[in-house]
């Protein structure tokens, strides 16, 4: 990067073809096309401008919006747009609302997004706020209507957009998941992506050359700009991101598009395009740059760990994950999109068409983007419990062949619900609850492999127990066998065991 | 081609569907069931058409079966729908794919109505049709 490249352009002199009519501006495809017919160097000197796009969920996006006072005026604490929730930490009458914001009577169906996809259609809003009154602010409570014309001001500030790259999603669990990576089947049964790759606007300026704070952009239909580094740009490991703000008002609710992850939440898509000036060679280069030249790790997720610690499947490229299939151990796994590559395509040439007609001009950056730094995760400081400090390791088992009446002595002599089931090898076959034998002794059953539950949901050691009492609660079960890497088990937890724990304080635990 | 069975009470606790199998010796598949002691409904898949596949409805319809075909499964909201892609993988028939163009297509005699599709859909674009759902 410090090599410096002999400069072919500077934007000013774009910006002057532009106005006479005669710059040549390509879409990021029609880039690449060029670059594998005429060469790179050929198409440095041609191409004065490239054009990218992208189009997917882009969760840290929200508006900035400022209300107007009535009169008598309040100095709102609490406001709810669509009973979705707008951050009030703000001046009486300025809230910030979020597109991953729940609304508060239609949860997961309904959210900041969709309010945000709302105001840009022109749609009226149910706008309630609160306050606690002032000398000043008298007004306690309003509620009406109002639409994107009623506000002073709608500014999209979005502080994390258009990743350069995002790792691919898989499950190797035996259930079904539901993420904001989309419905991941289990056992390895699909693979889904996100990201434009060969038009996503930070993978065509790969090093940062041409975007940085001040470069105008194509945002949800309207002009933008970039104002920064996006939160977690990594750039050290090819993870950029971008912070953006544009005018609501002239967005077009085309290319914002409020969205819902099942059983996960709400989000907005978000269409972004960036002109890359084609001012050297190098950038000429990234601006070529072909979906099978980039690279994503498919990760478990499968494993409830943290994003960066979820165990890597396999390394792919865009045009692997986009041929609709990819393979793992060996077996062919259907692979889709998150977000849309029609979208990207349609906002590049978008771009394109407003550059050709004179209508928009590129900027130079006055900052260049940070070129260092490294993610850094949340160090939980506060000791927090884990399965393996609660957790029974005297485990009373059974084996698969045994008999209905045996068990159920077991249970009863132990004082205990739960059985594991364990097969000759030690691993965990099944699991039986007292309820099942009692069932199993009404329908006069006799051996355990016939009436145990299969499909058992299991706890590993490390796991905290906030973690693991969200999954009984969410699977309505009271207690869970705890397993090592070779499904053999080595302990028992129950819901019983943690709530004794609780009783006796937080703080002991 | 797929079909709706529709059972009356008479008719509900006879071995009808098993008949079929036999007789014809083809391989039909249940798509959807719902069975109580008042009615019946299924939802099958004959793979097969011409003279078989009217030897197959008739011997239904001689048992007592109402025998009506399913034309349409999925409905997609064209306006609502971006083409990401997030419906595609999840569909275990692969029923779902890009077109060329990157535009989403769906080939109706692939569908088995499971709604898998429905809900991974982030802007609520796909809808199983009426009497359709799995």
């Amino acid at each position: 990067m410090n090599k410096e490249v002999r400069r072919i352009r500077s934007v000013k002199e774009i910006n002057e073809k532009i106005k006479r009519g005669d710059a040549v501006v390509l879409t990021a495809e029609e880039m690449i096309k060029l670059a594998e017919s005429s060469g790179v160097k050929a198409a440095a000197k041609e191409v004065d401008v490239v054009t990218t796009g992208t189009f997917g969920a882009m969760c840290s996006s929200g508006v900035f919006l400022n209300f107007g006072h009535s009169d008598p005026p309040i100095k709102m604490t609490k406001c709810w747009l669509n009973d979705v929730p707008v951050y009030k930490g703000l001046a009486a009458v300025d809230g910030y609302l979020g597109a991953a914001a729940l609304s508060e009577t239609r949860g997961f169906e309904y959210g900041g997004g969709h309010v945000i996809e709302d105001l840009v259609s022109g749609k009226e809003i149910e706008l309630r706020a609160e306050s606690y009154g002032t000398d000043c602010y008298p007004r306690r409570h309003v509620e009406t209507t109002i639409t994107i014309d009623d506000l002073n001001q709608a500014v999209l500030v979005n502080p994390r957009n258009c990743y350069q790259r995002y790792d691919a999603a898989t499950n190797s669990s035996d259930r079904i998941l539901y993420t904001y990576m989309g419905t991941l089947l289990p056992n390895y049964g699909n693979v889904t992506f996100t990201g434009a790759g060969q038009l996503n606007p930070l993978c065509k300026d790969w090093n940062y050359e041409t975007i940085g704070i001040g470069t105008r952009i194509f945002l949800g239909g309207g002009v933008g700009y970039v104002i920064g580094e996006g939160t977690q740009h990594n750039p050290q490991s090819g993870f950029g991101t971008l912070m953006v703000r544009g005018d609501l008002k002239r967005m077009n609710s085309r290319y914002l598009r409020g969205a819902s992850f099942y059983k996960y939440g709400v989000t907005l898509y978000v269409g972004i395009g960036i002109p890359i000036p084609i001012i050297n060679e190098r950038v000429a280069k990234t601006a070529a740059l072909r979906d099978d030249q980039i690279i994503v790790e498919i990760r478990d997720y499968g494993v409830p760990s943290r994003p960066d610690r979820r165990p890597v499947i396999k390394r792919v490229t865009y045009a692997d994950l986009r041929s609709g299939k990819v393979y793992i151990n060996g077996r062919e796994v259907p692979s889709s999109s998150l977000s849309s590559y029609k979208m990207a395509r349609e906002i590049a040439e978008v771009l394109k068409k407003w550059i050709l007609e004179g209508l928009f001009f590129l900027t130079e950056p006055v900052e260049p983007l940070p070129r260092k730094g490294r993610l850094k995760p949340l160090r939980v400081r506060r000791k927090e419990p884990t399965v393996r400090e609660l957790m029974r390791r005297e485990v009373v088992t059974a084996k698969p062949d045994e008999k209905v009446e045996e068990a159920a002595r077991k249970l009863i002599v132990k004082g205990i619900d739960h059985l594991p089931v364990i097969a000759e090898d030690g691993k965990l076959v099944g699991i039986v609850t007292s309820w099942d034998l009692a069932r199993a002794i009404a329908e006069r059953r006799r051996i355990l492999s016939e009436i145990m539950t299969r499909r058992v949901f299991t706890a590993r050691e490390d796991e905290t127990i906030d973690v693991v009492a969200w999954r009984m609660t969410q699977h309505n079960i009271s207690g869970m066998p705890v397993v090592d890497e070779e499904k053999k088990v080595i302990g028992i937890i129950t819901t019983n065991d943690i709530s004794k724990r609780l009783v006796g304080g937080r703080s002991r635990l | 081609m797929r079909v709706r069975l529709i059972y009356s009470p008479d008719v509900v606790e006879k071995p009808i569907l098993a008949e079929v199998i036999s007789k014809t010796g083809l391989l039909i598949n249940i798509l959807e069931a719902k069975v109580n002691a008042q009615k019946g409904e299924l939802v099958v898949s004959i793979p097969s058409s011409g003279e078989k596949l009217e030897e197959a409805i008739a011997i239904f319809r001689r048992a007592g079966v109402k025998v009506e075909e399913i034309k349409e499964t999925l409905k997609i909201d064209r306006e609502k729908c971006t083409s990401c892609g997030a419906c595609i993988s999840p569909c275990p028939t692969q029923a779902l794919q890009l077109g060329s163009d990157w535009t989403l297509k769906y080939e109706e005699e692939k569908c088995v109505a499971c709604g898998t599709c429905v809900n991974a859909c982030p802007f609520g674009a796909l809808t199983l049709l009426e009497g359709s759902e799995g």
